[in-house]
């Protein structure tokens, strides 16, 4: 019943009328089946940069479903950036759509309005060749699922291939000392690096907490309690940091949010930044020319031989406050469905990586070889704060760029002994490290 | 018949004495002015009143984005006494608005003591001047990203034709200037707004007095000093106040050019309460930090009210 009166209120003051007139004959005729049921349900995701992708879900999800079940979806979609204030409103006010996608740490923020979607998730991972574990670590809070992981945004490396050919380079360097390397040879060409180092979402976080794993360092100590960043690991990924600034870059990056290394490429002002997918398919389909000698690589291996990406999840959860849970539940199982999600992630492309293992081969992958870097760096994918548990405090540690600053204040001039011991500092605070 | 037609109309008389009566007394003054007081006052509880008190009862909570909060008393305000970030956010809101402040209050009297001359085509250059004003903030600072980018930059290109050497200044990048920056750009925004209100204040002072003035032998500065400067002060003073607390609570500016960043060097106390409150979801902390404008922005309100009562 209470899905119809959801449905009722969301119409005009006829529809709730004309509801309430056959409401009331119906009741008088003996209980009404179909009246009972849930007629609707909202999904909110944020407006993506593939329209494609969200046209699938509009002209032949939702229908598909309605035909199935009689369930319309409301496909609710919020501006670029808008989706986080969205969120934080609704499971404050317990009231609104009843699904939502997830960037981030969002599980590990809302969970205690989001049901447990173990079983759905399960059951996808069964169906669809097992979940990446990286997948298991963006939305499995305190040992419940409270999201079912969708797809990955990589952040990778975007390399010229022309530039670093004259230079003498045919392959991406390996090592992050290749890479300085490089770039110093590259910035005296006129062909600097641009990696973000300022306040935006996501260029920065992309090669920074990799570059500081790839060293050893790290936030925390696993058991989430114990500050670590002041270690000799950190110092050497600190100045290697403030080498690449400055040997390869121009200060200009110390103020960039996320546009503008993209607006740097498309104006063909450095050689190589740290960024998702996307610059590509703008490429290819405004800029040929330089898509043409766009190459995409995975993050450089540091002094432990290993590389590491950030974790960029999407992933889909259920309110608590939805009124007909199983209703919910039926849909999101039902787009995890082999033949659902598939066909989803095939209409973006390779944009959103597939978490689940049976689509590492499917035939998106070979539309072009350069997006296969994409796949290859889920499995070595962490959000920041790892290697301790995700949690509200390691959100806050983001939200509050204390590793980006760390990191950006040592480029700026400031000592690496200064820099660590400010880090420190806020993650007593933020992990309430007695 | 006639009897019932004496018994209707007896009700009817009553109902118009007394909407005659409830007209009266609408028309009293001071419920009149009561009647025209309380919806605003009502949307004034509801929009500004009830979230302010919110916010305080936040700001004295652990208060974690959807979860229920625990009284911590004042706990987030020492938090923040604490965090380094806190005091340079201060720091920066401080010099931003007082830069800002000052830049707008002498340039906006400039453009008012202009606009308030005698020129052609002065009603179209008066519209003109408020444009930086009228265009959604949001739109003119885009603008401004890319007037300020390194690549594309006007400014840099025009330093470039006189030979200064390439890349030029990263006028977002570089802390200092990232500040810098974004005062002139809070400036540039903010001016029509005192030079427009200036000029009406302009307009109010009496002519005689300028033309006594001058008879008496006085120059355009001591007509300036003695005459305009003085009776322009109550709303030189009024704008002052509102442009403070305008600039002290920026967020838009900030939010689209830099958010914050280089490493903290432009934060302001909005936009570090945001992030904090919607980012890390720490509502009560984050309403902390928005409740420390509060102070400063009390002093100079009381201040000035304080100065206007004497006058």
């Amino acid at each position: 019943m209470a899905g119809s009166e959801r449905n009722i209120f969301a119409g005009s003051r006829r529809d709730f009328l004309k509801a309430a007139a056959v409401g009331t004959v119906g009741s008088a005729f003996g209980p009404a089946a179909g009246w009972s049921a849930t007629k609707t349900l909202s999904l909110m995701h944020e407006s993506s940069f593939i329209k494609a992708y969200d046209q699938f879900f509009q002209k032949n999800l939702a229908p598909a479903y309605e035909k199935a079940t009689g369930i319309k979806v409301n496909y609710e979609l919020a501006s670029v950036g808008g989706l986080q204030t969205r969120v934080a409103t609704v499971a404050e006010t317990g009231s609104g759509p009843d699904l939502t996608l997830n960037f981030f740490t969002w599980p590990f923020l809302y969970n205690e309005k989001y049901l447990d979607v173990g079983g759905i998730a399960k059951e996808a991972g069964e169906k669809n060749g097992g979940w990446y574990d990286a997948a298991k670590e963006a939305v499995i809070v305190g040992g419940t699922w409270k999201a079912v992981p969708f797809g990955n945004v990589g952040q990778l490396m975007c390399w010229r291939q022309d530039w670093f050919h004259e230079a003498g380079y045919d392959k991406f360097p390996e090592t992050w000392d290749e890479l300085l390397e490089a770039g110093t040879k590259l910035k005296a060409a006129g062909h600097p690096i641009g990696f973000e180092l300022g306040h935006g979402f996501g260029d920065n976080h992309g090669w920074l907490y990799p570059l500081l794993w790839s060293y050893g360092g790290k936030e925390m100590e696993p058991d989430g309690k114990t500050v670590a960043i002041d270690s000799d690991e950190t110092a050497r990924a600190i100045d290697m940091a403030r080498k690449l600034f400055k040997q390869t870059m121009n200060e200009e990056v110390l103020g960039w949010t996320d546009a503008n290394n993209n607006k740097a490429w498309f104006s063909e002002q450095i050689c190589c930044t740290n960024n998702a997918a996307s610059i590509l398919f703008v490429a290819k389909r405004d800029f040929p020319d330089i898509a043409k000698v766009t190459q995409h690589a995975l993050n450089p291996k540091g002094p432990t031989g290993q590389r590491f990406h950030i974790l960029a999840p999407w992933s889909h959860s259920i309110f608590t406050h939805t009124p007909d849970p199983e209703a919910a539940r039926e849909f999101l199982r039902w787009l995890m469905q082999p033949e659902q999600v598939g066909a989803w992630y095939a209409s973006a492309e390779t944009y959103y990586a597939p978490y689940l293992h049976a689509y590492d081969n499917a035939p998106m992958w070979s539309t072009d070889p350069r997006w296969v870097p994409y796949r290859d760096s889920i499995a070595t994918s962490h959000l920041p704060g790892w290697p301790a548990p995700i949690s509200r405090a390691s959100s806050e540690s983001v939200a509050k760029y204390v590793v980006v600053d760390m990191f950006a204040k040592a480029c700026a001039g400031a000592s690496t002994k200064d820099v660590i011991a400010q880090a420190v500092a806020q993650l007593k605070q933020i992990y309430r490290v007695a | 018949m006639p009897s019932q037609a004496a018994t209707l109309a007896v009700p009817s008389i009553t109902v118009r004495r007394r909407r005659r009566g409830f007209r009266h007394w609408t028309e009293r003054e001071p419920v009149f002015a009561w009647l025209m007081i309380i919806p605003p006052l009502l949307f004034l509880i509801a929009l500004v009143g009830y979230p302010f008190v919110y916010g305080i009862l936040l700001s004295l909570e652990d208060r974690p984005v959807a979860h229920a909060g625990t009284f911590i008393g004042l706990k987030n305000f020492v938090t923040n006494f604490h965090d380094p970030v806190f005091w340079q956010v201060a720091r920066n809101t401080f010099l931003y608005t007082f830069c800002a402040t000052l830049l707008k209050a002498v340039g906006g009297l400039g453009m008012a003591l202009v606009m308030n001359q005698v020129f052609p085509a002065k009603n179209v250059i008066r519209a003109v001047m408020l444009l930086p004003f009228i265009v959604p903030t949001v739109l003119s600072t885009v603008a401004w990203m890319w007037i300020l980018d390194p690549s594309f930059s006007v400014v840099n290109w025009v330093m470039f034709q006189f030979g200064l050497p390439r890349p030029g200044p990263a006028w977002l990048g570089n802390p200092s200037l990232a500040m810098f920056s974004l005062i002139m750009i809070n400036t540039w925004r903010g001016l029509p707004f005192y030079g427009i209100t200036l000029l009406a204040g302009l307009q109010t002072i009496p002519p005689d007095l300028h033309e006594a003035a001058v008879i008496d032998g006085a120059g355009t500065w001591a007509r300036f000093r003695y005459i305009t400067l003085p009776l322009l002060m109550p709303v030189i003073f009024i704008v002052t106040l509102f442009s403070v607390i305008f600039t002290f609570s920026d967020f838009q500016l900030v939010y689209v050019l830099t958010r914050g960043g280089p490493a903290n060097a432009t934060h302001l106390f909005a936009t570090y309460a945001f992030d904090i409150a919607m980012g890390a979801g720490q509502f009560g902390l984050g309403a902390s930090v928005a409740l420390a404008m509060l102070p400063a922005l009390a002093v100079v309100i009381a201040g000035l009210a304080f100065y206007m009562r004497r006058r």
